[in-house]
């Protein structure tokens, strides 16, 4: 196992390489320019391109940029916050994208495996129809209507919450795009679950278990749940990557300074730094959950033998 | 010669005693207010460096907390703010300005002509590639700035000196009438240099990295955050006049949001969606106030044969019910435009709208679909077509692609044969698009930088890169070069009367179809006064703004 | 009660008695020669799927919110782009409801003074105009702009899911049953691809080409798979080693054949979930497009960007968001049914609890 790990661990940091070299193609694939402004001239908008570097080679480009990266330097932004330090806007907005982001994700998480247990536990019985009925709202609604419902219906007719977030109160002010954004991983969860311990439920072993005369509680925690998690945990992993990494949406409608928006504004804006910086930070997150979750499988399932070698 | 010199004592004077009225007295101080005025931004802020921002947002909050030679009065006239008067030369080329003695930065360091003439030398900067370099070369015409920004000169031969701490000299190439207007836009403000070097590439970053000589000081502010704090500047040297202990702004994208938190009383001053007036419109608290923005369609007449032909223009231009787009479609009192040069931001020497009368040209540019019909059928015949397709860039916001999805069918309709395909597409896309000459036609906007019709009407010369049709006519450069650089520029009135001429071409050409002068509509708590509302350089200034509970 | 006995008596040495057993009360599935029942697999998943009521519910949504897509925007004389600015903002009315004060055109407005009661058609002297789902801020017909939208998002999203699931099977079956150096090679190709964000990809794509529905197919295509192709490797991984593939391949079958014929009919469930899921995904998907300005360019309208439209008047009109809401949500609802009915129709091992 780890042996496997540090191999993983290893291909890892390969893959974000191949990944910021991507992210550096993609970017001259984007049409337009960061200096398109329609008070530029010509003369001018060359300077900037000396100036920050863009007119040299992509190669080029990419090897100042890992070089720079190394040193924790991530360059400036373009247009959205000018000649601002990437890492500088990054420091204040990521910690709040997580915060409100892993509120979601707990909400969801714990609600959604509630949700299908009572679901698939109480099969075809009004518990089920009333589970379904609920995660399915919860997929068939987009997120900015629960949002604006929310703010609404809570902050604004019995405001007993903020409908802004507000840095002096973050607390208060997260709860609302919290559960806006939780609906979506909490649906999600609530329809694998129900699925996967349905079909668990149903199995031999369980059976057997049962007929060992193992009890409610233990047989579904110990037995059941343990043999559903794997697919609930490789449909959740994603989904954390993508709620800790701020949504659009939900920050612009709460006034969120978290990083989803920034990314949105920084593509429609050229800003390439910025988005190859959010983007980087992203798959960052991403592969190092994706990894989590690989060594977590032979954990809850000793059946999984990732490193077994000659298969 | 003689006319020149009436125009710029009358300036002189009219600047002198409204300066004398603001400083002065102290019966116009007003009463104090109790709490922070809490105002809506639809923005961030893009950058807090005076020579590097672009965007009115932007220029607001610097304006908050940083004060210029000049500032604008409420009818958006310059009066004097560091500059304590001002000496003019006989030929009209050289402006000593004297600065006041009483002006410091939050750091101490009193404000000096030297630091004028650092942030003017960062706007030419080719280094610093400000994009309003050009206030200071075409607009302003100070003495070198052109040749710098080319990289064909130092910027340390602009034609601006720190005669003495006190004493600012600037020399330009040719008489300017508004130059004093020029004054109050942030491109010319002051850098205190010794804390620029000291922050190094950090400068307008953060509360640290900013320096204030004006009413407020900034306290809170992150970069493109959604919460910005400034608080009142107790060092001011006006301060006594400024009535409001801070200023708290808070960036909402989502209009219903914004107009929830008006009601709930967490803002005092937001803007309202069109869709929202009609909730509204009964409130006293509501009003529209004027954005000077003209938008406009841009239809590509070198590219495009079709759009070639002056009747298909006029055409299209005419089938375009106008007063519909403003009352059923955008609802927040934008105005119904006929003219180049947009309503209510160009006063001229008379001191009234240079775009007042909307008849003027109604006989290129008005809703008339029988005529439109008429032309179209020419038009069609001239070409030897039946059918024509085109396809209009929009931007990806709201407003536009409501705005597009009318004209699409208001064409579509009056037009027999016409197809019009909509593409809409991010801001910065639909720029690149116009710059590059490859769309057909587009609907797009311009705002204007100074009081000056000028600033609409230099855009049709030819080769201006901003010209995005390639329209292009002799008659109409030299007028403008008549204007700007050549014999008229002393001569207010005659040059007021050539810019009709110049406009006049452009609109029998239709070269552009204006649409409407944008206008905001928004939401002021009864408890505020004061606030000053402009429709270019700095949207709202809140010196003179009061909050009583 | 009588588990928990029974397991304390374990521990006591108990010698069982009857009454601590049940019977499973499978006579009948033990009853059916399993050898018979092999050919008529689909006839026995048809019967199963019929005798579930929420999926032929959900069955029979599907079929006539699709045959309102195809024929509801011809129902009345108005067209999906079609503008009357005069008639804007109409409220819902229908000629049999309006005497019972249903859709009678009268809207309650909440202005900030207070809330009013109005009638555009009243107003506007518009007596014999009757706009069914009540009419957008252009003056066009919501009722036929929802179901020419539900149109769009329906090619949308079936195309693109049907896309996903052949690509993110194939790719999640074959590394999945690989393993190794094949798995962990395309496991990294996958994570380039998946690593960078959606948003950047998609958005780039619909710069680069013209926006239409082809275009937000080939974007949503692009990115969808992987979701589907972990899902299948993951249940490959769980499957590949159990006795039944052990068996077929000491029988000599080839990979090929084992997992497409092995394998894949033992994890159609998991997988049609999954579909279910990139529908609704592939729909919010378009729509968030639409949020961002990137959608189906108008005049056309999906469910989505008809949601992200009406989102404006939430708080003014809310009748004009609720037509494409609902039935976006009947369309999910439906899909689900009917998703969990071929689940369990499919899969004779799910036990009914």
């Amino acid at each position: 196992m780890k042996k496997y790990t540090l191999k993983r661990v290893l291909t890892s940091f390969f893959t974000l390489l191949v990944i910021l070299l991507v992210l550096f193609i993609l970017m001259q694939l984007m049409p337009g320019s960061p200096f398109n402004d329609e008070k530029l001239n010509d003369d001018q908008r060359a300077a900037l391109y000396v100036k920050y570097g863009l007119d040299q080679p992509v190669v080029v480009q990419f090897a100042n940029y890992a070089k720079n990266m190394l040193k924790g330097d991530l360059g400036v932004s373009y247009n959205i916050s000018k000649n601002t330090p990437i890492s500088q806007m990054i420091q204040t907005r990521l910690p709040i994208s997580i915060g409100i982001g892993g509120l979601a994700v707990t909400i969801g998480a714990i609600v959604g495996l509630l949700l299908g247990l009572l679901a698939a536990l109480k099969h075809n019985t009004i518990w089920d129809s009333l589970a379904t009925i609920i995660s399915v709202i919860g997929v068939s609604v987009p997120s900015y209507v629960f949002a604006l419902g929310l703010s609404y219906s809570l902050g604004f007719r019995l405001q007993w919450f903020p409908m802004l977030y507000k840095a002096n109160n973050a607390g208060m002010s997260s709860v609302l795009p919290s559960i806006a954004l939780s609906m979506f991983t909490m649906a999600s969860i609530a329809r694998f679950t129900r699925s996967e311990m349905l079909e668990v439920l149903g199995s031999d072993y369980m059976l057997l278990a049962e007929s060992k005369g193992i009890s409610g509680s233990a047989l579904i925690f110990r037995h059941a749940l343990r043999n559903a998690l794997i697919p609930i945990i490789t449909v959740l992993a994603p989904l954390i990557v993508d709620l800790m990494t701020g949504s659009l949406v939900v920050e612009k409608i709460f006034a969120i300074p978290g990083v989803g928006s920034l990314l949105v504004n920084a593509i429609q804006s050229n800003d390439y730094n910025v988005v190859i910086a959010l983007s980087f930070i992203y798959s960052a997150m991403y592969i190092v959950i994706m990894l989590v979750v690989d060594i977590l499988y032979g954990v809850i399932d000793p059946r999984i033998r990732l490193a077994k070698k000659g298969d | 010669m003689k006319k020149s010199k009436a125009v710029i004592s009358l300036l002189t004077a009219s600047a002198m005693t409204v300066g004398l009225m603001s400083t002065g007295t102290v019966a116009f101080a007003a009463e104090e207010s109790t709490s922070d005025l809490n105002v809506m931004l639809e923005t961030p802020v893009q950058s807090l460096d005076p020579q590097q921002a672009t965007d009115g947002t932007s220029f607001e909050v610097i304006a908050d907390y940083t004060d210029g030679l000049m500032q604008m009065d409420s009818d958006g006239q310059a009066v004097p703010a560091i500059a304590e008067s001002y000496d003019l030369s006989d030929d009209g080329l050289t402006y000593t300005f004297h600065l006041r003695d009483d002006a410091q930065w939050s750091n101490g360091d009193p404000v000096t002509a030297s630091d004028f003439v650092f942030g003017w030398q960062r706007a030419v900067d080719p280094d610093v590639a400000s994009e309003y370099a050009y206030m200071l070369s075409d607009i302003g015409q100070v003495e070198n700035a052109a040749e710098i920004i080319a990289g064909e000169k130092d910027k340390s031969e602009l034609g601006v000196t720190a005669v003495d701490d006190k004493t600012l000299e600037v020399k330009l190439n040719v008489p300017v009438s508004y130059f004093l207007s020029l004054m109050y836009f942030p491109t010319f403000y002051p850098v205190n240099e010794a804390f620029f070097e000291s922050c190094a590439d950090t400068f307008g970053t953060s509360p640290e990295t900013t320096l204030s000589n004006g009413a407020f000081v900034l306290d809170t502010y992150e970069p493109a955050a959604t919460e910005i704090h400034l608080t009142k500047n107790a060092d001011y040297y006006d301060a006594d006049n400024i009535s409001l202990p801070g200023l708290n702004y808070q960036v909402i994208q989502d209009s219903q949001q914004a107009l929830m938190s008006y009601q709930t009383g967490d803002l005092d001053l937001t803007l309202v969606n069109g869709e929202q007036v009609d909730q509204v419109e009964d409130d006293p608290e509501f009003m529209t106030i004027g954005a000077g923005y003209l938008w406009y369609v841009s239809p590509n007449i070198s590219a495009v044969p079709e759009l070639a032909n002056l009747n298909i223009r006029l055409a299209m231009t005419m089938a375009i019910d106008r007063e519909s787009i403003t009352t059923d479609v955008l609802k927040d009192g934008s105005l119904p435009t006929y003219t180049a040069v947009p309503m209510q931001f160009a006063a001229g020497p008379d001191g009234s709208d240079f775009s007042e009368d909307q008849e003027k040209f109604s006989d290129v540019c008005t809703y008339d679909a029988e005529k439109a019909a008429d032309y179209w059928a020419k038009g069609l015949e001239e070409l030897g077509e039946t059918e024509v397709e085109l396809d209009m860039i929009v931007d990806a916001d709201d407003a536009p692609q409501k705005v597009a999805q009318v004209l699409k069918e208001q064409w579509e309709t009056a037009l027999p044969g016409l197809t019009v395909n909509l593409t809409v597409e991010p801001k910065k896309q639909r720029v690149e698009d116009m710059q590059n000459g490859t769309y057909e036609v587009a609907l797009t906007r311009w705002g204007p930088d100074y009081a000056d019709p000028m600033t609409y009407l230099g855009m049709w010369i030819t080769d201006n890169s901003n010209n995005y049709g390639l329209w292009s006519s002799e008659e109409y450069d030299s007028i403008i070069a008549e204007c700007t650089t050549g014999d008229l520029c002393t001569d207010a009135e005659g040059r007021w009367a050539r810019m009709y001429d110049a406009e006049k071409l452009v609109m029998d050409d239709a070269v552009i179809f204006p649409l409407y002068t944008q206008a905001n509509a928004e939401m002021m708590s009864s408890s505020v006064t004061g606030v000053d509302f402009h429709p270019c350089a700095l949207n709202r200034v809140y010196k003179n703004a009061v909050k009583s509970e | 009660m009588e588990k928990s006995t029974a397991a304390e008596n374990v521990q006591a040495a108990y010698v069982p008695v009857e009454s601590d057993f049940r019977l499973k009360n499978n006579a009948e599935e033990i009853g059916i020669d399993s050898n018979f029942a092999a050919q008529s697999f689909w006839k026995d998943v048809l019967l199963r799927f019929v005798r579930k009521t929420s999926a032929i519910v959900g069955l029979i949504l599907i079929i006539l919110i699709t045959i309102m897509a195809a024929i509801g925007p011809g129902m009345n004389g108005y067209t999906y782009s079609g503008q009357n600015l005069n008639e804007k903002n109409c409220a819902p009315r229908v000629k049999a409801l309006e005497k019972f004060g249903i859709f009678d055109g009268n809207e309650n407005f909440n202005t900030s003074k207070g809330t009013k009661t109005i009638n555009n058609y009243e107003e506007k002297g518009l007596t014999d105009v009757y706009y069914w789902f009540g009419s957008d801020n252009l003056g066009r017909d919501i009722w036929t702009r929802t179901w020419s939208g539900a149109r769009v998002s329906l090619i949308i999203a079936i195309a693109a899911a049907i896309i996903d699931m052949l690509i993110g099977m194939s790719y999640g079956l074959i590394s999945g049953y690989f393993g190794g150096r094949v798995d962990m090679v395309m496991q990294r190709i996958l994570e380039v691809a998946n690593g960078i964000p959606r948003l950047v990809i998609v958005t780039l794509m619909l710069l680069v080409f013209k926006p239409g529905i082809l275009t937000i197919v080939i974007a949503l295509m692009l990115t969808e798979w992987i979701g589907m192709s972990r899902i299948a490797r993951a249940e490959m991984l769980k499957l590949k080693e159990q006795e039944f593939v052990l068996a077929s391949r000491t029988l000599g079958a080839g990979s090929f054949f084992i997992i497409f014929k092995e394998v894949l009919p033992n994890i159609i469930g998991p997988i049609i979930t999954q579909v279910m899921f990139s529908i609704p995904t592939a729909i919010f998907t378009e729509a968030f497009l639409s949020f961002v300005g990137l959608g189906i360019p108008v005049p056309q309208c999906s469910l989505g960007s008809l949601i992200s439209d009406g989102f404006n008047f939430f708080t003014t009109h809310p009748y004009q968001i609720i037509p494409p809401i609902i039935v976006m949500a009947l369309l999910m609802l439906s899909f689900n049914l009917v998703a969990d009915g071929l689940r369990e129709a499919l899969d004779p091992k799910l036990k009914e609890m």
